[in-house]
């Protein structure tokens, strides 16, 4: 079944399911994948860190980065995905054109990302992040594939 | 052929949709500081239509108001003149800006969620700041990308052009000047003129991604610019330009922003999306 994750927001499924999430701007898109559970999980989440505000992580962690990552891992392990085989890929990022700092979230979201999965020795198998353009994923948990899609152009991850 | 593009645009400009006649009397009512309330009462006595969405927006939670309003005096006693003002425009541009726009490839719905993202974050960040003389912020954020649906025909019909190599690390209005002589945020203004709205709200349209070009720095044009932002990097109402837009570094200097006032405003504009889109349905 098709299900659809809006930003701030996190699904995961079985096979069967494909995941699907629109507009990746500057949010970061986690795709987590056991292939031997055949278990996964789509993240879409909006900002690094939760502690800007801490009333809204308090209701939905999926909003950040540093909080909805291990919620999402936490999830994850409970329908039988494990660490060791889980497959992880990351989508999104993006930021506007020029250098400005203050719009840096994009940037942001990746190194908070990588910090964590650096803290737990996670491996990041694949990534397509960064610069100007909007993706949608889709996340076949039937075979863990992910394609991007951008300006109608489709390419798998 | 540059030129004819633009005389083309302009005949559009020109059969674009005029004010409603109702809503043009009432926004000058509403500027009016010697108007009455019954004048205004009076005129939505036959604007049903009207009267019941300015009633649904006024109960959205977005404006906090504990108690159901159910009368148009009550709305203009507890959300005042100004929001009143907003509301008359919001009510009349929803349907239209509700439609698909093609070129910049935004699904129905899209257009009329980015334009309230950018106004609920304008009025946001301008809180945030404390910023004052901003009354029209809204207003100007909801009509900031209205002139995307004249010029969404345009660009689409120049997209192989558009994706050209040479244009992508060009900010879209450039692409848009280069490409069919004018852009998105001009076409907008011509419209906002047409409506014979103030002149500064004009402006904000017209300057809102080049705000360094603008004849006279305004604080709201420059609100609505780091909105704009938010709003697209948040994926709503990202369309195919994504975010190929350059923000001005002169701006957040000069409003002394911080990538924190950003993030804060970002974490809190989908809740009030949800909440002023809830009373339009
Ligand atoms: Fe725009
Ligand atoms: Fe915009």
């Amino acid at each position: 079944m098709n299900q659809v994750i809006t930003v701030g927001d996190m699904k995961i499924g079985g096979k069967g399911d494909i995941l699907v999430t629109h507009a990746l701007g500057s949010c970061l898109g986690l795709m987590v994948y056991d292939p031997a559970a055949q278990v996964g999980g789509l993240l879409h989440a909006m900002l690094p860190l939760s502690k800007i505000n801490l009333q809204k992580a308090a209701q939905n962690p999926y909003m950040f980065v540093d909080t909805g990552v291990p919620e999402m891992f936490r999830q994850l392990y409970e329908i039988g995905g494990q660490k060791s085989r889980m497959v992880i890929k990351a989508a999104g990022c993006g930021q506007p054109l020029g250098n400005s700092e203050m719009f840096q979230i994009g940037e942001r979201n990746y190194t908070v990302l990588k910090k964590l999965l650096w803290k737990n020795n996670i491996m990041l198998e694949a990534e397509d992040v960064g610069g100007v353009i909007s993706r949608t994923v889709y996340f076949d948990l039937s075979t863990g594939q992910v394609i991007i899609s951008s300006k109608g152009v489709k390419k798998e991850l | 052929m540059k030129s004819t593009i633009f005389s083309l645009i302009e005949k559009d400009v020109s059969a674009f949709p005029s004010m409603p006649g109702a809503a043009a009397k009432l926004l000058k009512l509403l500027r009016n500081p010697d108007s009455s309330t019954a004048e205004v009462e009076n005129i939505l006595r036959c604007e049903p239509g009207l009267t019941a969405n300015i009633l649904k927006m006024t109960n959205s939670a977005y404006f906090g108001l504990t108690n159901r309003v159910g009368s148009i005096r009550q709305a203009m006693v507890l959300l005042g003149w100004k929001r009143l003002y907003q509301l008359v425009i919001a009510s009349c541009v929803s349907a239209m800006m509700d439609k698909p726009v093609p070129g910049y490839d935004l699904p129905a719905g899209e257009l009329w969620r980015h334009s309230i993202a950018v106004s609920a974050a304008a009025e946001g960040l301008a809180k945030e700041l404390q910023l004052s003389g901003t009354d029209e912020i809204f207003t100007a954020g909801l009509l900031h990308d209205v002139g995307k649906m004249i010029l969404g025909k345009f660009v689409e019909q120049d997209l192989v052009k558009i994706d050209f190599e040479t244009y992508h690390n060009l900010s879209f209005e450039k692409v848009e000047q280069d490409i069919l002589g004018t852009d998105h945020a001009e076409v907008g203004a011509r419209i906002l003129e047409k409506w014979r709205l103030p002149a500064e709200m004009i402006a904000a349209v017209r300057w809102h991604h080049e705000p360094e070009n603008a004849p006279s720095i305004s604080q709201m044009g420059d609100v609505v610019h780091v909105a704009d932002f938010i709003s697209l990097m948040i994926g709503v109402g990202v369309g195919r330009e994504g975010l190929q837009y350059e923000p001005s570094k002169a701006v957040t200097r000069r409003l002394g922003i911080h990538i924190g006032h950003i993030e804060k405003i970002a974490s809190q504009t989908l809740e009030w999306v949800s909440d002023l889109t809830a009373s339009f349905k």
